[in-house]
């Protein structure tokens, strides 16, 4: 379990640093087991940082959600650095983002939190439904600590934590700037048991399992604005002229959407499963994800987000690449 | 107005009555999600639900809605749409039936839109009162009840072993006399019974928002640095105005092939950079701190001068569905104590 006091101090120093711009971290959220982004522009802000098991964000999000304004006259764009906390997932974003060059190394501060595990939100609510106060939550070695009304409930974290924490190779941030707390050695493999297991249906059935899902979408773009390697300029499901997806919200185009996301992030996506967390309509888009991450490592041996030296996966060529799918 | 008493076992006749001559749509379960959708037979639906997901607005204004079909080319032609067929939302909740009333002002102001006010008229509405909130419910806020019967034609309120019917319009009153062997009168016991569960659901919202005189602290605060702090942690997806029973933007778009073609009207965001963007290239509300601030001022300013009414029902769907927990009711209350 984190220090948060050790935390509170490093974003202070940090905040305080002239190249530093701010740094987005975690605060008490507004009830129940939410925990909300929060930034710290001066010192004291990071009085309010917390770190729990109900750190579920990816703040990665936010330093590729900048907007940059047009600047007047003469004034100067603000180029210092922006600090973000992460968890091990978190940081191989950052990675992922810096092989691609839509981020700067030395234009963020990475606060590294070895992580041991979150919760997965909709797992909680559904065991601790009803829930207005605030809920402090511990970590304690293979259970989390849940204090409801001054009573401990010990939970063990399998119940309650998501997919992505139950077969998480990377605890520890792979790229850091600061590190609170020691690290962690994981000894979890991925094993794609639901991808394996939906690989063996049938065509028919795989259709209707996905029909039956992409009919729910909203189109809301949830999926695509939480997730920090969704950081085109214009995204194509925005473009109008030529309009490659339209508006109109049913199977058809709902499909074209949501396997186009999932495609875009071939050998990008770093599994930290944002997407499927904020789906107000609860699509499994990790299930898609996932497929599509085995494929790459079975193919080519390729793990995104784990060497910023390394070049992006669809930027390599290897003469003993496989070639099966060109006939 | 009708008091009547149904027994629980008798509800499936009553739908079943219902679906002889109507569409009836009712919340279903689709895996964890609940939605409002056409049911054939009663065992299609769920009565075990807060909230459902995806608001029942999109039944009087749907995501997708085909204005007219064409025929492009100088043969074109121009289809009309056959106006909706009348239909029955059993089970829907006060607060979602206010919100119909909420969106009548717009779509009856300046001009009257025929595709929603037709599906307003030819729909009967059977709420359920709410008699165990949700979290992040706050009707109350707005003086309404969870039990409230309002904006209803009939409201049933599970009070047991049974329900307690109670009637409002003639819309409700025809459809109860087709069923009205299944309806006993109700008595003072059952009225207190009522009264009861009521009293119970509104002592269950916890959550409260201070909305005096907040339209007029609003205008005061508009370039307020307040709206940067909300605004930072948005990322801009359209969660929290597409789940908006009170949210009713829209966008035209024609769609055609070479052969047909359709003029639809889409759900719209103000979350989204493209909203205002003009032709131009010009777009006043270029920041996420500008969209954010417009669905605020939006339900609490804007609407509250035009139509005298806030134009949130307190749902709480924006708040549960969230990605990063900007909470309504927090923004709202906080923005009424910032100091000019």
């Amino acid at each position: 379990m984190v220090d948060e006091k050790e935390l509170r101090d490093l974003v202070k120093k940090t905040v305080k640093r002239d190249d530093v711009k701010y740094v987005v971290g975690y605060e008490k959220g507004t009830y129940g087991f939410q925990v909300t982004p929060c930034f710290a522009y001066k010192p004291e802000d990071a009085d309010k940082f917390v770190f729990s098991p109900l750190c579920v964000h990816n703040l990665v999000v936010f330093p590729m959600l900048e907007e940059k304004p047009p600047l007047r006259k003469g004034e100067q764009p603000d180029s210092r650095k922006v600090g973000v906390v992460v968890k091990g997932c978190d940081s191989r974003a950052i990675i992922q983002i810096i092989q691609e060059k839509g981020l700067d190394r030395d234009k963020v501060v990475i606060i590294g939190i070895p992580c041991t595990g979150v919760i997965d939100p909709k797992k909680i609510k559904a065991k601790f439904p009803g829930q207005v106060k605030n809920v402090e939550i511990k970590d304690d070695n293979d259970k989390f600590a849940i204090t409801i009304n001054g009573k401990t409930h010990n939970i063990a974290k399998d119940e309650l934590m998501p997919d992505k924490c139950l077969t998480c190779e990377y605890p520890t941030p792979v790229l850091y700037d600061i590190l609170i707390g020691k690290e962690i050695k994981s000894n979890k493999k991925e094993d794609y048991k639901k991808v394996t297991s939906f690989e063996k249906k049938s065509l028919k059935e795989k259709w209707q399992y996905w029909e039956k899902q992409f009919e729910k979408c909203i189109r809301c773009y949830a999926c695509r604005n939480s997730c920090p390697l969704c950081y085109c300029k214009e995204c194509m499901v925005d473009q109008l002229d030529p309009q490659w997806v339209r508006r109109t919200v049913d199977v058809s185009e709902n499909t074209a959407w949501n396997i186009m996301r999932a495609f875009h992030l071939a050998g990008r996506c770093i599994g930290c499963g944002q997407c499927e967390r904020v789906c107000p309509m609860d699509l499994p888009l990790m299930e898609l994800n996932k497929k599509i991450e085995k494929d790459i490592k079975e193919l080519f041996e390729y793990t995104p987000g784990i060497n910023a030296e390394e070049k992006p996966l669809l930027a390599m060529f290897k003469p003993d690449d496989p070639e099966d799918f060109i006939l | 107005m009708d008091k009547m008493i149904l027994a629980k076992n008798a509800l499936q006749k009553f739908i079943d009555e219902l679906l002889k001559k109507n569409k009836v749509y009712a919340p279903i379960k689709n895996d964890e999600t609940v939605l409002f959708e056409e049911i054939k037979k009663p065992s299609e639906m769920t009565l075990d639900y807060i909230n459902s997901e995806y608001p029942p607005k999109a039944l009087m204004l749907n995501q997708t809605e085909t204005l007219f079909k064409y025929i492009p080319g100088t043969k074109g032609k121009i289809e009309p749409v056959n106006m909706d067929e009348d239909k029955i939302i059993f089970g829907i909740r006060p607060c979602d039936a206010k919100s119909f009333a909420i969106l009548d002002h717009v779509f009856k102001s300046d001009f009257e839109d025929p595709y929603f006010l037709t599906k307003r008229k030819n729909t009967t509405l059977i709420g359920l009162s709410c008699i165990e909130p949700g979290v992040n419910c706050f009707c109350t806020s707005f003086d309404d009840s969870p039990a409230s019967s309002k904006d209803l034609d009939i409201l049933l309120t599970d009070i047991g072993d049974k329900y307690y019917v109670e009637v409002f319009t003639d819309k409700g009153r025809k459809l109860a006399n087709t069923a009205s062997k299944l309806f006993k009168p109700a008595t003072e016991s059952d009225a207190k019974k009522k009264k009861d569960a009521e009293k119970k659901a509104i002592d269950a919202i916890k959550r409260v928002q201070k909305t005096e005189n907040i339209a007029e602290k609003l205008d005061k605060i508009f370039d307020n640095k307040y709206w940067k702090e909300v605004a930072a942690k948005c990322v801009g997806c359209g969660t929290c105005t597409y789940l908006c029973p009170t949210c009713h933007c829209f966008d035209i778009q024609d769609e055609s092939t070479l052969t047909k073609g359709a003029r639809i009207r889409v759900w719209d965001t103000c979350m989204n950079p493209e909203y205002t963007l003009h032709a131009s290239g010009y777009n006043p509300r270029p920041a996420r701190t500008n969209r954010v601030r417009n669905r605020v001022y939006h339900k609490y300013n804007y609407y509250p001068k035009n139509f005298d009414v806030i134009a949130c029902v307190g749902c709480g769907r924006c708040i549960d569905l969230c990605p990063v927990n900007i909470d309504i009711i927090d923004v709202v209350t906080t923005a009424g104590e910032v100091k000019p």
